[in-house]
């Protein structure tokens, strides 16, 4: 935008290099190989590796309620966040790292600091600041120009238009941060300070230990994705008698589906399993995505299921959002369907161009994801029992974009 | 899960009388207390809507940080009609606005400002 970004300590090259080192891993597996290169080579020539497979085997506990699968473990939620953008924060804008931000607020306090690495909280704060007193500047400016144009003419009776744009209006591009950064953050600060000081001495502030309460938060889809293809997170039950037990694969698979047939009154037996589960449309396209070398993340900000991240978030901002539009092969199953199923059926040309238009916005490119539902004639209900059932599910894609014939030429 | 979080207990009530929105009452309202960092956050009974509801103040470093706000969490399961928005309303006894928190299973809340009647843009 406008004042150019904060180039803290860690600028382009160096935040780039640290970026490339701390997240290597696109997945929680890593291959590693003990033998020297010389052997390597050799081994190489022939067809056969010593590489063995490193798994993390991270933990992480079902919780119907929230219908997730949270990581409580600190170890565990870096290793998943950091290989593979697996999960977020749940009190946290992606990274779990409320618990750093409580505790530089605290430092804060008690010692003037000067600009540190700050987390993309605090970076979203400052630039919604900045782009807040841009307008404010814009509008006071356009006022102003405004405001001398009634002088001009009730003085001299020339009629002047007052312009919108020019180079007394401030612009995006040539807006610059009034006080220096430093100066805002040290006043800023002095202010917060005095203001918190004052506050611990009136009010009770109890500085006691502070306690994590922030977890990382997986979806049922990166669950079972990390636990049926890597086999690298053991999905615990908190509800079991006396200690937590480990969901076996079978159960894991109905457990992720029954929470989604769950009757409206307790008492009425669960549902057999559907065909047209969310959990199994979600589960293809995550999976479709994922396998491709996405990285798929809830699109909930712009109005669309998910989000496609080249490499990661921490990248580049995701140049896909996908809407899951779930088709049935047999129009008869859609009518006996006991589950709600979101965009099952067309949306209209409003709502359409609504998600278009919020999405290009962001300048992303909307991508309808066709997910067909396998006619339950042609299945049987045995295949429900297994992920096998997912051969029989197609995933295609159409890429909307908004075609404008008077200044689309080429 | 939720139920040994340290932050149940001022939910427990609540949450026990309407389990379908537990998940998205505790995920708000940790949200409010904890990430957004408001004052005097409360759980409230919107027995009519059959759901919980949070007010609460924002940090006292806001702009308006001594009206009271309110939060109506919601899931992205559900499907909501301008009824609905009506009983809220009512129920909470008319404030000017009211705040609705669409939470998703990631744990991605997106904080929608209703407000009764015509407003306008603040620049």
């Amino acid at each position: 935008m406008s004042s150019g970004k904060s180039k803290g300590p860690n600028k382009g090259g160096a935040r780039r290099h640290e970026n490339d080192r701390i997240y290597a891993h696109p997945l929680p597996l890593i291959f590693s190989d003990p033998s020297s290169s010389r052997t390597r080579s050799i081994l190489g020539l022939l067809g056969l590796s010593r590489s063995q497979v490193i798994n993390p085997h991270c933990e992480g506990y079902y919780d119907p309620s929230t219908r997730s699968v949270w990581v409580v473990n600190q170890r565990d939620s870096e290793i998943l966040w950091r290989r593979g953008f697996f999960g977020k924060g749940n009190l946290s804008r992606s990274e779990p790292s409320w618990f750093v931000r409580q505790v530089k607020d605290r430092k804060s306090r008690q010692v003037d600091s000067g600009a540190n690495k700050m987390t993309s909280e605090e970076i979203r704060e400052k630039r919604r600041a900045d782009r807040k007193q841009f307008k404010l500047d814009r509008a006071a400016a356009i006022a102003k120009v405004a405001a001398e144009a009634e002088t001009i003419f009730e003085t001299e009776g020339r009629v002047v238009v007052p312009a919108l744009f020019g180079p007394e209006i401030p612009s995006g591009s040539t807006w610059k941060s009034k006080t220096a950064e430093s100066e805002r953050e040290s006043s800023g600060s002095l202010e917060n300070a005095e203001s918190k000081r004052e506050d611990e001495n009136e009010g009770e502030e109890e500085e006691e230990l502070l306690e994590d309460m922030e977890h990382l938060q997986l979806t049922l889809s990166e669950a079972f994705f990390l636990a049926w293809n890597f086999d690298c997170l053991t999905i615990l039950d908190p509800e079991t008698a006396c200690f937590d037990e480990p969901l076996s694969l079978p159960e894991i698979w109905t457990t992720f589906q029954q929470i989604y047939l769950a009757p409206p009154i307790p008492t009425l037996p669960t549902p057999e399993l559907q065909l047209d589960n969310p959990f199994l449309i979600h589960y293809a396209v995550y999976h479709h995505y994922r396998s491709l070398g996405w990285v798929v993340k809830n699109g909930l900000k712009f109005c669309v299921d998910y989000l496609l991240y080249k490499r990661g978030p921490v990248f580049t901002h995701a140049e896909f959002a996908i809407v899951v539009c779930p088709v049935y092969e047999d129009p008869q199953d859609q009518e006996v369907s006991i589950t709600n199923l979101r965009n099952a059926s067309p949306f209209t040309w409003s709502w359409l161009s609504t998600i278009n238009r919020a999405n290009s916005q962001v300048m992303k490119t909307l991508i309808l994801t066709y997910v067909t539902i396998p006619a339950r004639s042609r299945l049987s209900k045995e295949m429900l029992k297994t992920p096998a059932c997912f051969a029989h599910y197609s995933v295609r894609e159409v890429i909307v974009r908004r075609f404008i014939p008077a200044r689309m030429r080429d | 899960m939720l139920e040994i979080h340290p932050s149940y207990p001022a939910l427990a009530s609540v949450a026990e009388k309407y389990p379908t929105h537990r998940g998205s009452l505790f995920q708000t309202y940790n949200d409010i207390l904890l990430a957004q960092q408001w004052r005097d956050v409360q759980v409230i009974d919107l027995a009519r809507c059959k759901r919980g509801a949070i007010q609460g103040r924002r940090p006292r470093t806001a702009a308006d940080a001594d009206l009271l706000l309110h939060i109506v969490p919601c899931s992205l399961a559900e499907s909501i009609s301008l009824a609905w928005i009506q009983d809220v309303f009512a129920a909470l006894a008319n404030p000017p606005s009211i705040y609705l928190a669409v939470v998703s299973d990631d744990s991605s809340i997106v904080y929608y400002k209703l407000s009764s009647g015509i407003v306008k843009p603040s620049i």
